[in-house]
């Protein structure tokens, strides 16, 4: 009788371990790596991004940082210009802008003031994005500023996967990244998934493509994405069939991908959770505009955040922010153009 | 303008001086260069603001005059593997860096002549390319915080410089300048209550000059003592007299040997005050937010003066070269070269003629250097 063999079963992982291990692992390999934050040490980060951390790599490498996102960004700065990498954890994404001029004009500019004399290699990341009810001041996704700051890489993954690639990249980048990552999804079991054991990246500046089509293109990042792949769901039972790309990283921005799109389905759709006006969602329209408008049978459109802040509680917070329904409809519309 | 040492704060900085000044280990020699260097940084404004009235310059000079003991007398003392971070009005700084291993010495932790003066023309031959103006240049190499026009927005790269060299095994510390105006911004605060926390080696150098801009510094705080900030922080605080290059140099050094014991930052308010309008842009309308009899008073304790009378005292300075090189009092309309050590007027030339022949960058040089290309 044959011996039976059993594969050995799969571990699933979230997306909030994916990033833990990949902090986890730069840690390990670069000794000049530090990673500072509000309650990321003792307590492990208010979501347990860095939990274990301090236990393994002291007090000295893993950091509780006073009340102060000033302070914890402009010291990563400086001692990345004394040699280190450093990981600088914003409790909530929101609470980036009190850091805001030590981003902008410390950060972003240094390599360039310097004629490249110094990197940066410092990564802000924090948890971000709406549709949990966390209300004004801790459902923001304000990429956009950090966009139209010359000189910082902005990303934004959607999967354990991706979360835990680019988080390893963008450590390695020598650059100043601002990394989205969706706190709705740390712990969503739905895009949970088995991650290499051996080491990998995932190169900063290529989007993905989440889902083939032929008519329309559905272009998102983070929690959007989903939408888009429940919109395109419910667009198949009526017909249309959507292609949805998944951006990644908003700072570079992988155009190529999206213009190779648009040359199949000629019809687009950006979808974003920040507000409308001078979202990142009107920059990839206006590129699109400016380099395909010739590819286009219908006008690029948009479906953002209306320009309002989260509201609260949940009909008012849904009625603001992108959904399947406004996808659909949108995306009714174009093809009918 | 005497040192005000009415604070408790202060007070207990000068029990804990011990009997002996670190200035009193001075060598003659180590004061007569002490004394040079306030020529020097005095003859590097007044020269660039004659180069600027003669339309050689562009951009803003942020007048240094009056204020030179403050730089001269914090920086003598520093390790060659010390950092600084200067702000505007500091421009003398960059080169008087670890000056006293050589001024000719290219391969000292400091800038040289020239390439500051390549910085101030606006040359390639700047250390950061001419891409920002004037004091905002540095150098990770010579430990220089490269500046911005946040003001007290360097702090906290000054904290986590101090940070990653604790990590590496150094023991450098920090020195940071700021006027008493920027002590208001709210990063001030943050970043000297992170590095007392971590008792990071950063010392705080406070250049009140009595005016922020045109705001007089009591609608900048309360304190008449801004060296009290100290207090909020459980960290020293001392008061210099800033036209007392030995003074500064006893309260920086007594900060500077604190901080390297692992003791943690100090800050050291240095009594001055700005001679001229905030910027030269502004010292025509100066009169409109201070009276002339204040500023009158302001520049009497003339830095080079007060210094030529301490040598004096100290038999360093005797016969003719007592009374030689008469430049304190002067501003840039009514001195000449002739009031400078020689060696001091060659010095600068040295810089400037570099500085001429030096190249404009590049005008594609202004899209480069965004992100730090990988391939």
């Amino acid at each position: 009788m044959a011996a039976t063999t059993e594969a050995p079963v799969a571990l699933k992982k979230n997306y909030l371990t994916a990033l833990k291990e990949a902090l986890d692992e730069e840690m390990q390999r670069n000794n000049l790596m530090l990673c500072q934050g509000e309650d990321i040490g003792r307590l492990g980060g208010a979501f347990g991004v860095t939990d274990g951390l301090q236990a393994k790599y002291g007090e000295d490498r893993v950091v509780d940082m006073p009340i102060s996102e000033a302070a914890i960004i402009g010291s990563a700065v400086g001692m990345a210009l004394n040699g280190m990498t450093v990981m600088a954890e914003m409790q909530f994404i929101d609470f980036i802008s009190c850091g805001f001029d030590q981003i902008v004009n410390m950060m972003a500019t240094y390599h360039y003031r310097t004629a490249g004399e110094v990197n940066i290699p410092v990564v802000v990341r924090g948890p971000a994005g709406a549709y949990g009810g966390g209300a004004l001041y801790h459902s923001q996704m304000n990429e956009a500023w950090f966009c139209n700051s010359p000189g910082l890489k902005v990303v934004c993954p959607s999967t354990p996967y991706d979360a835990k690639g680019m988080l390893k990249a963008a450590l390695r980048d020598g650059n100043p990244v601002i990394f989205y990552e969706i706190k709705e999804l740390y712990r969503k079991r739905e895009i949970e998934e088995e991650l290499p054991t051996e080491d990998y990246i995932v190169p900063l500046g290529k989007a993905a493509i989440r889902r083939e089509g032929s008519d329309v293109t559905l272009v998102s990042y983070g929690q959007n994405v989903y939408h888009c792949l429940d919109a395109a769901t419910e667009l198949e039972k009526q017909g249309i069939s959507a292609e949805v790309i998944d951006l990644r990283s908003l700072v570079p921005l992988d155009e190529e991908t999206i213009f190779n799109s648009i040359a199949k389905t000629s019809r687009v759709i950006v979808v974003n959770e920040a507000p409308m006006t001078c979202g990142f969602a009107g920059e990839v329209v206006a590129r699109i505009t400016t380099k395909a408008f010739h590819l286009l049978d219908a006008p690029p459109s948009r479906v953002t955040r209306m320009d309002t802040p989260v509201p609260w509680v949940k009909p008012l917070e849904l009625h603001v922010l992108p959904s399947v329904d406004k996808i659909v409809n949108e995306a009714v519309r174009l093809v009918k153009f | 303008m005497s040192a005000k040492s009415g604070s408790a704060t202060a007070e207990r900085a000068e029990q804990g001086q011990g009997s002996r000044r670190p200035s009193e280990s001075l060598t003659r020699e180590e004061c007569l260069e002490l004394f040079k260097q306030l020529y020097l940084a005095r003859y590097f404004d007044i020269r660039l603001i004659k180069e600027k009235k003669r339309g050689r310059l562009r951009g803003t000079l942020y007048s240094s005059h009056n204020q030179e003991a403050i730089l001269v007398g914090s920086l003598f003392g520093l390790q060659s593997a010390d950092w600084i971070s200067p702000i505007h009005r500091d421009m003398p700084a960059f080169f008087l860096k670890d000056i006293k291993a050589g001024w000719d010495n290219d391969t000292r932790i400091g800038m040289t002549i020239e390439e500051v003066c390549c910085q101030v023309w606006g040359k390639e031959g700047s250390p950061g390319r001419a891409r920002d103006n004037w004091s905002h240049i540095g150098s990770k190499s010579k430990k220089i915080i490269h500046s911005t026009s946040m003001l007290a927005g360097t702090i906290p790269a000054a904290a986590g410089v101090a940070y990653a060299d604790r990590m590496q095994g150094g023991n450098c510390v920090v020195l940071t300048y700021n006027g008493e105006g920027s002590t208001a911004q709210g990063i001030f605060h943050e970043a000297i209550n992170y590095a007392a926390v971590h008792k990071l080696p950063v010392i705080t150098i406070i250049e009140n000059n009595q005016w922020a801009y045109g705001t007089p510094t009591e609608l900048e705080s309360p304190l008449e003592d801004f060296a009290d900030r100290a207090k909020g922080y459980g960290i020293p605080g001392l008061i210099a007299d800033g036209q007392d290059v030995f003074d500064v140099y006893d309260k920086v050094m007594e900060a500077v040997n604190h901080a390297r014991e692992g003791k943690g930052p100090a800050i050291v308010e240095c009594k001055t005050f700005r001679a001229y309008g905030h910027g030269d842009h502004d010292d025509d309308r100066a009169d409109k937010y201070r009276p002339a009899e204040e500023v009158e008073k302001g520049r009497q304790r003339d830095p080079i003066a007060v210094c030529r009378k301490k040598l004096i005292e100290l038999g360093h300075l005797t016969g003719e070269a007592a009374t030689s090189f008469m430049a304190e009092g002067k501003g840039a309309g009514e001195a000449t070269n002739d009031d400078f050590p020689p060696e001091v007027v060659a010095y600068l030339n040295k810089g400037i003629e570099a500085a001429i022949a030096s190249p404009l960058p590049a005008a594609e040089e202004g899209a480069m250097w965004v992100f730090k290309e990988n391939n």
